[in-house]
């Protein structure tokens, strides 16, 4: 890293600092992603009401959950 | 961080792939290990599915679940070898695709850099769609269709997190948004503009 202050004295946040972030990052992309994706997904099998909340919940934690871990690995190795 | 963003083109594919396989390959091992634990197969109880079962994982979970309590500390050991076989099978499959997305991915970035000659998240959505339909050329062209609008709207959104994120984080913590953003994404995207702006010249 060539910078290890910030323009306003900040030191650099810690490698699990970053990976936190990418954790969040990755879960916030996943979950919208997880969002659209399921939406379209559960309507196609023929969810309505109710069900279809629940159907797209379960693939919005899914996705948020695997994009997070993924994105937080790639903090991760990178630090 | 700020080094690699500033890769110069065509090294960034390089690294882009291998920091995929990488990527891919933890992330699947962390995965297949879980994964593999669970629907292993087990001496005492019957078989709850194989290790390369894709299904729901509500389904097989249950079975997992019963299977579970009736297995033996034999049992344990045995879930771990699944566990292992699953992750020695699985996980470099996984970072092999990793690679070849992220690898696809910067190669089409660097063109589009060369041709439009400036970086903007512009064109990091449209290699992903592009790389999307390219990965799924073989499918024909309605599966290459998804599989560009996957590819793209799953850009757009990182890209759009990466800007939020940006444009959040430099009014509280000027450091925040050099290592907010997925690597794969960070060369495309664009500058931030105040305080980053002479940021980069400190290195």
């Amino acid at each position: 890293m060539p910078v290890a202050v910030g323009p306003y004295g900040q030191s650099q946040p810690s490698c699990f600092d970053r990976v936190k972030m990418g954790f969040v990052m990755g879960c916030a992309v996943g979950m919208a992603a997880g969002a659209l994706f399921g939406t379209f997904s559960c309507l196609r099998i023929g969810m309505r009401g109710r069900e279809l909340m629940g159907g797209i919940g379960k693939t919005m934690m899914q996705s948020g959950g695997t994009f997070g871990t993924f994105m937080a690995i790639g903090m991760g190795i990178r630090c | 961080m700020e080094e690699y963003a500033r890769e110069p083109c065509p090294w960034r594919i390089v690294d882009d792939c291998g920091g995929a396989f990488t990527m891919g390959t933890i992330g699947g091992g962390v995965f297949q290990a879980i994964k593999g634990f669970r629907n292993s197969p087990v001496v005492s109880g019957r078989p709850v599915g194989l290790l390369r079962s894709r299904g729901p994982v509500a389904g097989g979970g249950d079975g997992a679940g019963d299977t579970f309590l009736l297995a033996s500390s034999q049992g344990v050991s045995h879930r771990l070898r699944g566990s292992l076989t699953a992750v020695k099978t699985r996980a470099p499959q996984l970072g092999g695709s990793f690679a070849v997305w992220g690898g696809l991915f910067s190669m089409i970035d660097c063109s589009l850099v060369q041709v439009r000659g400036k970086e903007d998240p512009w064109n990091s959505i449209t290699s992903g769609a592009l790389t999307g339909a390219v990965l799924a050329a073989r499918n024909g062209p309605v599966a290459m269709v998804g599989s560009a609008a996957m590819g793209g709207i799953l850009l757009a959104l990182i890209e759009g997190a990466g800007i939020l994120l940006t444009r959040f984080a430099s009014a509280q913590f000027p450091n925040g948004p050099q290592f907010a953003e997925d690597p794969s994404q960070l060369p495309a995207a664009p500058l931030p503009p105040s305080p980053f702006g002479d940021y980069r010249q400190y290195q």
